[in-house]
């Protein structure tokens, strides 16, 4: 009889030992995560010079996209070091929303478009943006896994007496336009291909 | 309808169920057979140290192959490196969905092949290798690559690999067993060996059992496999977030009649799709499907569909 005791007690002690592994070690995977998008940031950035360099002598009167960049560019730097994923997301963002620009401005340059350095600068600046997105995405994934663990039972015993608080991920506004779909879009759009 | 985590937890509820029967049927017949082999030869608890032995040489068979697997599917298939501005799709592709899946980056492989197809091997996934054909690369767009990359990706972050090994050792095991005792009743055994109503019925389900599981064995593998392919698809679709690539892949791949040369029966079961394009479309084609490595594309379409 207190075999059987001592076997069940056993089992629960393994249990607790792994749902508490499971959240510490999905805390610091989540860190390596945030580092990673930091990481792709960084790389993104790092290509803005060369696409300035091969560029620059076509598009000369485009001097906003350029001060853009170098904008955009600052701001990765900063947040890659200061490690908030936040401030990493924002910046992220912000460059973001040059690139259709840069893109629009070679595609009319015919120039630019011939040239063969010139595209593949692109589709790498493409992949970066694809790269920082998949990051961000692991980002999210990881927090949603330790979020759900946190309040299923029975894995939020453990994560009651150890106190794990719930983690904010990559902090979307939760009410805004991107949310709501307005009477407008939901028409179908009328195509013209003329 | 329904979305992408109740697809993943159903494919993993339902291998699982297979994987217990299969554990259940291995146990039945390792048993059966021992006991066969004990009442054979006049002792008991059995031939469980013929189990043993079985298991052992099975287990040896096996490991080699897992354990470099990637390196042998690699020479047998004349692989060579992707080169990643040759195949920027593939590259990126695969390298995106790594970092998004929180695996590191596989070793990327093309065959030189125009029928398209795509495999995963390695033993864990700092091991993994993904290869395509160039086929693959050429026929598909970019979001259809991404679909196929992550049902890869899926099957090495799920340890498909390892699983599958496991599997095989253990038909191995049971075909062994079933072999020893069929050639030990030939071979005759002690003369005082125990007899009665009980050691003729124990000899009788033995030589069923020998003859009848390993076919039973191997088909248990085959449906672990498809049920594995069905996870994998609906993994995948976690990865990517919209089926569409995948699906629109899989329609291509299923459209493309032509066999790949260098895929052969030991390496079949890897590929994305079936390599050995033979679709029985008739009375018989349930029976047949029973042996196949992948479910018909018809049905990994439709579940796909289901989450679109």
């Amino acid at each position: 009889m207190p075999l059987i005791l001592i076997g069940i007690l056993a089992v629960l002690v393994i249990w607790v030992f792994t749902t508490y592994n499971f959240f510490v070690s999905s805390r610091a995977r989540i860190k390596a995560a945030v580092q990673e998008i930091g990481n792709q940031l960084k790389r993104q950035a790092d290509l803005i010079p060369n696409l300035e360099s091969s560029t620059k002598g076509y598009l000369k009167h485009e001097k906003k996209i350029f001060a853009d960049l170098t904008d955009a560019r600052r701001a990765i730097a900063s947040a890659v070091k200061s490690g908030d994923v936040q401030k990493m997301a924002d910046a992220g963002s912000q460059l973001a929303s040059i690139l259709p620009s840069i893109r629009v401005a070679v595609e009319d340059n015919p120039e630019l478009k011939a040239s063969e350095v010139v595209t593949k600068l692109m589709d790498e600046l493409r992949d970066t943006a694809d790269k920082v997105m998949y990051a961000r995405r692991l980002v999210i994934d990881l927090t949603a896994d330790f979020n759900v663990k946190r309040v299923s039972v029975p894995s939020n015993i453990v994560a009651n007496i150890f106190k794990f608080i719930e983690l904010p991920g990559l902090i979307t506004p939760e009410k805004g336009e991107h949310v709501e779909v307005g009477s407008g879009e939901t028409k179908t759009p009328k195509v013209n291909l003329e | 309808m329904i979305n992408v985590y109740e697809a993943a937890s159903a494919n993993k509820r339902k291998s699982a169920v297979i994987i217990v029967l299969f554990i259940i049927f291995v146990t039945v017949s390792v048993y059966i057979l021992s006991q066969a082999m004990g009442v054979y030869f006049g002792y008991e608890p059995g031939g469980l140290g013929a189990a043993g032995i079985a298991l052992i040489i099975s287990g040896f068979m096996s490991f080699g192959s897992y354990y470099y697997s990637d390196k042998i599917v690699l020479s047998i298939s004349g692989a060579k490196e992707a080169d990643r501005n040759e195949f920027f799709n593939f590259y990126t592709a695969a390298e995106n969905l790594a970092i998004g899946g929180g695996l590191p980056k596989p070793k990327l492989y093309v065959i030189d092949d125009s029928a398209p197809n795509a495999f995963a091997t390695g033993r864990d996934p700092e091991h993994a290798v993904i290869c395509a054909t160039t086929g693959l690369i050429a026929k598909l767009n970019k979001s259809e690559l991404e679909g196929v990359i992550a049902h890869e990706l899926s099957h090495i972050k799920n340890y498909d690999i390892r699983l599958m090994s496991i599997v095989s050792v253990l038909v191995g095991t049971i075909a062994l067993l079933a072999d020893f005792f069929l050639r030990m009743s030939f071979h005759g055994g002690r003369r005082d060996r125990k007899s009665g109503q009980l050691g003729a019925v124990i000899l009788v389900l033995g030589l069923i059992f020998a003859i009848a599981s390993p076919i039973i064995a191997q088909l248990i593998q085959l449906a672990v496999s498809r049920r594995r392919e069905f996870f994998a698809d609906a993994h995948a679709i976690a990865f990517t977030r919209q089926p569409s690539g995948l699906i629109s892949a899989l329609n291509k791949i299923s459209a493309d009649h032509e066999p790949l040369e260098a895929a052969n029966k030991a390496t079949a079961h890897l590929y994305i799709a079936n390599p050995f394009k033979d679709k029985i479309k008739s009375s018989v084609s349930w029976f047949s499907n029973l042996f196949n490595t992948h479910p018909p594309i018809e049905e990994r379409i439709a579940a796909l569909e289901k989450m679109a």
